[in-house]
């Protein structure tokens, strides 16, 4: 047992567990985690280079990326619902994970501003009362999305109101994804270094760990030593 | 069509607004007195003639209409309505239905297509099939439902109001086909000037609610019709139309918010980043 452990690498061992101390590094998001929200993050992308150039004249360049506007008519829909389809097994698979712990409360307000301003916030969990919430609004946000773009897709069958309506949904439910993943992108990547590798290899550092997740880490390292 | 482009006064999605096109024409009208009219659908088949589009099969529903509605390859269509009037007596009310292009065109607000609907300076307003990507928006915009998707094309179709035909010094083909006259073209301004009268020697003749159908709510139609009776709703039209709030509010407020929104979130994660710089564990941080 403890053999086979020596020769799997933190990258391996990231292909099936997470949670588990490997050497320096910890595994933070296995490989199925990881491929799911990839397929979310792709879809949203093609949707969003899709969606904007019919938005807005504004960002009409995008239409470009998909072969002009036509086309982006043609597959925003789809991009859509592949986006829809990636957010459905993304819920299921992150759904354990998302409940706010006893001490994650405040994140709407005084514990974002604190959190933004790089206060330490100690909590429990794998994951801050900031990315649960915004998973949440992914999940709506992607519910949103759904229902008001089926009557978008085919507006004949609608009647006038209900179009109206669904096109305001669909346009503020965007304002809230694009603010949402501006941020998302930002504290994944510039903001915290050493986050971004949790979503492509999938481990992180015992430090980052530590400093970042207290609780997990704590929680992590004793099943550790608990098994040693 | 390239004549047409230094005439145009509005053109959908684009990034400044109205423009105004190199030259500017008289605005032109189509007047139609719905107490004259017959319907005889001779400017049904004169518009299928000219515009060259299919002819479909006719539905029966108990009436003399030809169609349920616009179609896409039928852009003109007699609207016959039956009632009863307070006295008791009949009513056949007959009013051919069209593209109305409206001054403010809810089809062209909401367009996402740049160029796809152009209002031309002379007040017609016209789908360039081109641009169009066949969305619906026009159609969630148009308070009147006149624009329809052409399946076989994939694209929006409605009235032109013959602008090929205008464009060199002809009247609409309907207007050509009516045999009684009930169908008049020229600039708004004379055809209103018709309309006003024959509204006049209606009220002495007994239609006291005889009323000229050119919406305010829409800064008014290009399209100009004589009611016999003060009910637009007798004769399908709305009562007030006007571009849907809807289609308001999602353009001239929720864009622009977005747009601002978007950039400023941008802006701001930089100017966080600046301030903050990358989150780091502190020295004393051992795992």
């Amino acid at each position: 047992m403890s053999t086979v452990q020596q020769v799997d690498t933190p990258i391996v061992v990231a292909r099936n567990r997470d949670n588990v101390a490997v050497g320096d590094e910890i595994v933070r998001h296995r490989m199925a985690t990881r491929i799911i929200h990839w397929s979310v993050a792709l879809t949203f992308f093609i949707a969003l280079f899709s969606g904007m150039p019919i938005w807005t004249p504004l960002f009409g360049w995008m239409a470009s990326f998909v072969g002009g506007l036509d086309t982006a008519r043609v597959i925003h829909p789809y991009a859509g619902l592949a986006f829809i389809i990636a957010s459905i097994f993304q819920f299921f698979h992150w759904l354990p994970d998302m409940h706010l712990h006893e001490d994650q409360k405040g994140w709407l307000s005084r514990k974002a501003f604190s959190y933004m301003r790089w206060e330490r916030v100690e909590e429990s969990g794998k994951y801050n009362g900031g990315q649960i919430l915004f998973f949440w609004a992914v999940c709506l946000g992607a519910l949103g999305f759904l229902l008001s773009g089926i009557p978008m897709w085919f507006p004949l069958l609608f009647p006038v109101w209900i179009r109206e309506i669904c096109i305001l949904i669909h346009d503020l439910t965007f304002i809230g994804f694009l603010v949402g993943v501006v941020g998302h992108i930002y504290l994944g990547t510039a903001a915290e270094p050493g986050t971004y590798r949790a979503m492509t290899r999938g481990t992180v550092t015992r430090r980052w760990a530590k400093f970042h997740h207290p609780g997990w880490f704590k929680e992590v390292t004793s099943r550790e030593t608990r098994k040693s | 069509m390239s004549e047409q482009a230094l005439e145009v006064r509005r053109s959908s999605a684009t990034m400044w607004g109205s423009k105004t096109g190199l030259r500017t024409k008289e605005v032109v009208s189509k007047y139609i007195d719905t107490t004259t009219c017959i319907g005889c659908k001779a400017c049904e088949a004169a518009c299928v003639e000219w515009n060259d589009l299919r002819t479909l099969a006719t539905h029966q529903e108990g009436s003399y209409q030809t169609l349920p509605e616009l179609d896409a390859q039928f852009w003109n269509l007699i609207r016959f309505n039956e009632r009863t009037s307070d006295d008791g007596g009949p009513m056949w009310l007959m009013r051919k239905d069209q593209c109305m292009h409206c001054a403010e065109p809810g089809c062209l607000a909401a367009c996402p297509a740049p160029g796809a609907i152009v209002q031309y300076s002379n007040g017609i307003v016209d789908v360039n099939p081109a641009a169009c990507i066949g969305c619906g928006y026009c159609s969630t915009g148009c308070p009147f439902d006149v624009p329809k998707f052409s399946k076989s094309t994939g694209k929006m179709a409605k009235c032109t109001l013959c602008v090929d035909r205008v464009e060199v010094g002809l009247e609409p083909a309907c207007i050509k086909a009516c045999p009684t006259g009930c169908l008049q073209f020229g600039t708004k301004e004379e055809m209103v000037q018709l309309g006003n009268a024959r509204v006049a020697q209606l009220k002495k003749t007994g239609f006291e609610s005889a009323m000229l159908y050119d919406p305010p709510g829409v800064n008014g139609t290009t399209v100009v019709t004589v009611l016999g009776h003060g009910h637009p709703e007798w004769y399908n039209l709305p009562v007030n139309p006007h571009v849907p709030w809807g289609v308001r509010l999602w353009k001239q407020v929720v864009r622009p918010i977005g747009v601002i929104a978007g950039f400023a979130a941008i802006l701001g994660f930089f100017v966080h980043y600046t301030k903050y710089g990358p989150k780091e564990p502190p020295e004393d941080t051992r795992p």
